[in-house]
């Protein structure tokens, strides 16, 4: 199953229609998530034939960058803006990732996304789980999707 | 005559692209009302003239589909248009949708020329 392939499609859509950042993918990664030394991630549950989370994972900078060409104002700080505009990509992403399996027959069922801002944020997911962590370059920093999963 | 909106989304940031994206689209609309999930917009549609609500699925406290039964219920408020706009696309999801009363749906992410293709014949 492709799923790196659909992870970086679904990431690319959403930056080239609503977000206007020019993004790169780079190779999948064994690394861990403090390479990125992240301050801002957003999480969103999956449930039915794939289990676990998805994860964005941002540096200050990059989450408002992000958040910034989102709403298309100014936003310096990291607070309730960045936290819903983080979150809702990792929604839109996971939205993907299920348009996607459908054709396969694989159903999944997307929970509500959860931020979380501070330092040395560390994930951990189901016992047995794959991990996908696909780093991302951009004009304004790096930031990262993972990927914890089991399928049935 | 301009049509007063609903924007049903649990994301601020969802409901300010989306406001935006109807303003850049050049479309022709009134008030944009807005609501976190489907009990706030219930609200919303029983005190103030909507004339189409644009409606995410995946949302807390009452979602998308919910909302869409609880509406048809309320005789006041039933015959309101209501629009998907979701990462939820999916035939079975949009087929419940649609058999509630939307009236059709716009996939997340989406451009503003998209936006003004799929909603500027509703406005």
């Amino acid at each position: 199953m492709e799923l790196e392939k659909h992870l970086v499609d679904a990431t690319l859509e959403v930056f080239a229609s609503m977000i206007f950042i020019d993004i790169t993918p780079a190779a999948p990664s064994d690394e861990p998530i403090s390479v990125l030394e992240p301050n801002l991630s957003s999480l969103i549950g999956l449930a039915g034939d794939l289990k676990g989370i998805l994860a964005v994972h941002c540096p200050s900078a990059v989450a408002l960058g992000i958040t910034s060409a989102m709403l298309g104002m100014d936003v310096t700080e990291l607070g309730e803006d960045a936290k819903d505009a983080i979150g809702e990509i990792a929604n839109m992403v996971a939205g993907g990732l299920k348009v996607a399996l459908a054709p396969t027959g694989k159903k999944i069922e997307l929970a509500i996304p959860t931020t979380v801002i501070g330092t040395s944020i560390r994930t951990s997911g189901l016992s047995g789980a794959t991990r996908i962590m696909i780093p991302f370059s951009s004009p304004i920093g790096r930031f990262g999707l993972e990927l914890r999963f089991i399928l049935a | 005559m301009a049509k007063n909106v609903l924007l049903v989304d649990d994301s601020s940031t969802m409901r300010k692209i989306i406001s935006r994206s109807l303003r850049q689209a050049g479309l022709d609309f009134g008030e944009i009302y807005e609501a976190g999930d489907g009990q706030e917009a219930l609200a919303v549609l029983e005190k103030e003239s909507v004339d189409i609500v644009l409606s995410d699925i995946n949302m807390p406290n009452m979602n998308g589909i919910e909302f869409l039964r609880e509406k048809a219920n309320r005789p006041g408020i039933k015959d309101i248009p209501v629009f998907m706009i979701s990462t939820e696309t999916g035939d079975d999801i949009i087929g419940e949708a649609k058999s509630l009363g939307a009236v059709g749906a716009l996939k997340k992410p989406f451009t503003p020329d998209k936006v003004n293709e799929v909603l500027g014949p509703l406005m």
